[in-house]
């Protein structure tokens, strides 16, 4: 793996996250000094092409795009989101959804781009809606976790969301009579949960923690073993795979390549890691082998790693040295 | 002397006294710390019943206040913001309040909380319950 790009894109402070637009011309970070900032491609370099206006009063901890491209959602230890547009040549805040007690710590769009979910450290999920005049309001509110949530992550085509929390447990949500339930505890990490990533089909899905391990869960429909078409159950998932011995320290997220079915891991140590699943790998044994592995990506904690929507192989990593790595992926045939 | 063929040794209550003692003053504790341990755990108990009845009871009088505010207007978001606060009414109907030891009173508190947070921010922009409260960073 090739390094392409490094630059300084949050000075003197962390880089929190980094989320590609849907098309992949434009990659947006947040940070510790409460700036979101939208970079693109300039020839040979990379530019920053927007500063948000100050919307924040405290850390902004992630930033996600709207399917559609047009609306960035961030989220801020401030206790609030806001939705950003753009207007003209510039990016304003449309709306501020308030109501999490304290530190926000995501947000995720759906795919159809009609329902927002957002988490915090007040243990609870929020499900918002979007209507037709960009009015967002509040569908549900779910208190299943027992503490801090981290992550969510809506499936890729349903509408099944994924959270990830500090009570070392991930939990899948769907919509029944209005509201929000939880429909499934993932156990198996033994320390906190930090993030998560559907696989293109969905049919998978990846876990990092604090324990330095990567778990993958796979949806088993009780009617594939027992053929009694019991359909009306909800799928079961089921660990079947745990990635342990690569990381020495607390893996802070996973990424998984919607086109090359690649995993990419954030690390506390520095590194970034490329996994790659085996050929021989079948849909009872999942097998990842570690493909690349860049100890010194960055000078410090690796936050996160983002694979580029379109271009296969293009990998962006930010981290606690306030820095945005940019990362070409050539697999070894 | 009967001392000499009787069972009863004179210096045993002597000697003994001790344990004796230690024995019915453990008793004697034992019984008045149980009652003032029942006493104490009582006013706990009535305190704490009573904060979580009111804190339900608040929750019952907030969905029934709104739901008269908003029962005559017709528009979607309006029976959306009914069916919420109608949900959150049900949810304090079916509390188990007359039984403490009831398995799903504790989910059934969380869940009416949080569809009172659900609602406080939909029925009634501006609405707070709870202050933001500014402790420690945690990422």
């Amino acid at each position: 793996m090739n390094i392409l790009h490094k630059f300084s894109a949050h000075p003197d402070t962390r880089c929190w996250y980094v989320a590609w637009n849907p098309t992949g011309t434009l990659l947006a970070s947040c940070g510790g000094d409460r700036a979101i900032r939208i970079w693109a491609r300039e020839g040979d370099s990379w530019e920053c092409r927007f500063v948000l206006p100050e919307g924040h009063q405290r850390t902004i901890r992630k930033v996600a795009w709207s399917p559609c491209g047009n609306y960035l959602a961030s989220a801020s230890f401030d206790a609030t989101t806001c939705i950003w547009g753009k207007k003209g040549d510039d990016f304003e805040c449309l709306t501020v959804l308030e109501g999490h007690e304290n530190e926000v710590k995501c947000v995720s769009w759906a795919p159809s781009g009609s329902l927002l979910a957002t988490c915090s450290r007040d243990k609870s999920v929020w499900v918002w809606e979007v209507d037709e005049e960009d009015e967002y309001e509040c569908v549900s509110v779910v208190n299943a976790h027992t503490q801090d949530v981290k992550h969510v992550v809506w499936h890729p085509t349903k509408e099944l969301l994924a959270s990830a929390s500090y009570d070392n447990t991930v939990r899948l949500y769907k919509e029944e009579d209005d509201d929000w339930v939880c429909k499934a505890t993932l156990e198996g990490h033994t320390a906190t949960v930090w993030s998560l990533a559907f696989d293109s089909s969905g049919q998978r899905l990846a876990s990092c923690s604090d324990d330095r391990t990567v778990k993958i869960w796979k949806e088993c429909h009780p009617e594939d073993e027992q053929g009694e078409g019991r359909a009306s159950t909800d799928p079961e998932w089921k660990c079947v795979c745990t990635l342990s011995g690569f990381h020495s320290r607390t893996v802070y997220d996973v990424a998984w390549c919607q086109q090359t079915g690649l995993l990419a891991t954030a690390c506390a140590d520095d590194g970034v890691r490329v996994f790659k699943e085996d050929s021989n790998s079948d849909c009872h044994q999942t097998i990842f082998s570690l493909s690349v592995h860049i100890p010194k990506a960055h000078n410090q904690d690796v936050n996160c790693v983002a694979w580029h929507p379109k271009e296969a192989g293009l990998l962006a990593s930010c981290s606690d040295d306030g820095e945005i790595a940019i990362w070409s992926y050539q697999s070894e045939t | 002397m009967n001392w000499e063929s009787g069972s009863e040794d004179p210096f045993d209550s002597i000697f003994m006294a001790d344990n004796r003692f230690h024995c019915e003053a453990y008793r004697e504790g034992l019984a008045e710390g149980t009652r003032q341990g029942l006493l104490e755990g009582m006013s706990h108990g009535k305190m704490h019943g009573a904060r979580l009845s009111a804190e339900m009871s608040f929750y019952y009088g907030f969905a029934f206040a709104w739901k008269c505010l908003l029962q005559n207007n017709t528009d979607a978001k309006s029976r959306k913001r009914l069916r919420a606060l109608e949900a959150l009414a049900e949810h304090v109907q079916a509390f188990p309040h007359d039984d403490p030891r009831h398995a799903s009173l504790q989910p059934d508190v969380e869940k009416a909380r949080a569809k009172f947070r659900q609602v406080s921010v939909t029925a009634c922009p501006g609405f707070r319950h709870s202050s933001v409260t500014g402790q420690e960073l945690v990422p």
